[in-house]
């Protein structure tokens, strides 16, 4: 059943029971398909049709899965876009998508770090959406008692996807913005539900574990499980969570645009082992050969990336994807993750290219050349640094390259440290020597 | 004191204005983090989740406040 199937059916059998939870406002799932229903026929009225893309703006509430499932409905593709996107941004996407013809049953195009400084939009059918929600449903356990606390931004893969299955098992959404005020987190979990999970990024339950920790103790009988995963969580951030939570389960998730979710590893085991992603989930194949590349293959595989089939052809083979993390599978079978072959930066879980930050800010009139790296925060793990050279008299002003950044890409892309440097290092062929500065040469 | 709060903080978050008077609407997670870090290392303060609100995160004169609050 699809995630639009499944609201009208609990419309229908339980109408008064809540499917969404936003702020002060709350909707049945009577009322969320009245919503959907509603916003199907504006769409229609505005000329959207089947097969076409509709590209807006994440709004971070419950209009944003009434838009979602509106589109579906309609049977036209959901291109969700970043709440903070920025104008140019949105341009060039709805350039690039309404330019296209879609296969049937693409649902989804869900944009994403490209590797050559563009976002690449990923092309997601019907079929995907709902295997990676049954994934997640027979590894989980979600039912109709459940509350899913989504905290980070609707576009992105770690909460859209943990809407599907919520909903399709008959149990309710509770938004959040972000954990920048992680009042809120303890506030939805007063919510009259049966228990609660949450999907968080591992800087997020470093934010909780820092400020909140006996606070999330308090709740530990009713979180029945926390995910987290698009980045790699800490060993001692496991164990202190474990602590805190003694009997939920942890899950620790490979999850991805290309791929969807699909290996998973309950970390509260007391190993707390980091890099560790667990065994295959039920519709999902993975593979670690013995160079450590990782292949994915099963129905949550993305369909393609839109417009470049050369891209697409280069990672996703005969039914078989690549991903660019590399790994090994242990003597009990379970896989783990050792780091990534190519040279995009996870922060918090958004991949970043850093080609795409450098890019943005090299026309800062005051840049003469830069080169965007990892760094090491204490409390956040990675973030991106940008190295500057700066133009002849001209000296690093951090505030203007940031405001420079800020106009031109979405907020997660702006760096945190800057360092001004008399050059950067290249390669025989021009190239910027990143390996020289992973390496800390 | 609000003028070097000022100036510690914009050097840790260039990209956010912090004479705006709706601060905490600028800021994301990653932003509230940094400024709890922040002060509570400069001030020697303690400062939690309940002091994260968008009262005390409205402009630099109520972050002022909370410091103070709190020495």
């Amino acid at each position: 059943m699809t995630l639009e199937q499944s609201i009208e059916h609990y419309a229908g059998t339980a109408p008064e029971r809540t499917a969404l939870v936003c702020g002060e406002q709350t909707l049945s799932y009577s009322a969320l398909w009245e919503a959907i229903v509603r916003k199907e026929e504006e769409l229609r009225g505005e000329g959207l049709k089947a097969g076409r893309p509709y590209i807006w703006r994440s709004s971070g509430d419950c209009l944003f899965v009434v838009t979602y499932c509106a589109v579906h409905r309609l049977g036209a593709i959901a291109v969700p876009l970043e709440q903070g996107a920025p104008e140019e941004s949105f341009l060039a996407i709805k350039r690039q998508t309404e330019a296209q013809t879609y296969a049937p049953g693409i649902s989804d195009i869900l944009y994403t770090t490209g590797t050559t400084g563009q976002s690449k939009g990923v092309m997601l059918s019907e079929t995907a959406l709902c295997s990676c929600a049954d994934n997640f449903i027979n590894a989980f356990g979600f039912d109709s008692g459940l509350c899913m606390i989504v905290s980070g931004p609707l576009n992105h893969i770690a909460s859209l996807f943990k809407i599907h299955p919520t909903l399709t098992a008959g149990g309710a959404v509770c938004i959040i913005n972000g954990l920048r005020d992680p009042n809120l987190f303890f506030e939805a979990l007063e919510l009259p539900f049966d228990g609660f999970a949450a999907f968080l990024v591992p800087a997020s339950i470093h934010i909780l574990l820092s400020f909140s920790a006996q606070r999330l103790t308090s709740h530990s009988g009713k979180i029945r499980f926390i995910e987290t995963g698009a980045a790699p969580i800490s060993s001692a951030d496991m164990a202190a969570l474990a602590e805190c939570l003694p009997h939920s389960d942890l899950w620790n998730t490979l999850g991805g645009t290309e791929f969807g979710a699909v290996c998973t590893y309950n970390f509260n085991d007391g190993r707390y082992m980091e890099g560790c992603i667990g065994r295959p989930m039920k519709n999902s194949t993975v593979e670690v050969d013995a160079e450590g590349s990782i292949s994915i293959s099963g129905p949550t595989l993305m369909s393609g990336y839109v417009a470049d089939p050369e891209s697409s052809a280069k990672v996703l083979k005969d039914g078989v994807l690549r991903i660019s993390d590399r790994g090994f599978v242990d003597e009990d079978g379970l896989i783990h993750l050792t780091g990534r072959a190519d040279d995009v930066i996870n922060v918090g879980g958004f991949k970043i290219d850093p080609v795409e930050v450098e890019n943005a800010a090299g026309s800062h009139p005051d840049i003469e050349d830069c080169l965007c790296v990892a760094a090491a925060h204490p409390l956040l793990g990675t973030v991106l640094k940008l190295l500057v050279v700066p133009k002849q008299g001209r000296s690093l002003d951090k505030r203007s390259i940031a405001l420079h950044i800020k106009a031109r890409l979405e907020p997660y892309k702006i760096p945190t440290y800057y360092e001004a440097v008399p050059s950067i290092k290249r390669t025989f062929n021009g190239k910027a020597d990143r390996k020289a500065y992973r390496l800390g040469l | 004191m609000k003028d070097h709060i000022r100036e510690i903080l914009t050097d840790a978050l260039p990209a956010v204005d912090f004479d705006a008077d709706f601060l905490f609407s600028e800021l994301d997670s990653l932003g509230v983090l940094s400024i709890l870090t922040i002060l509570s290392k400069e001030y020697g303060i303690e400062l939690g989740a309940e002091d994260i609100s968008p009262r005390n995160f409205r402009n630099l004169d109520s972050l002022t406040s909370l410091v103070k609050s709190k020495l």
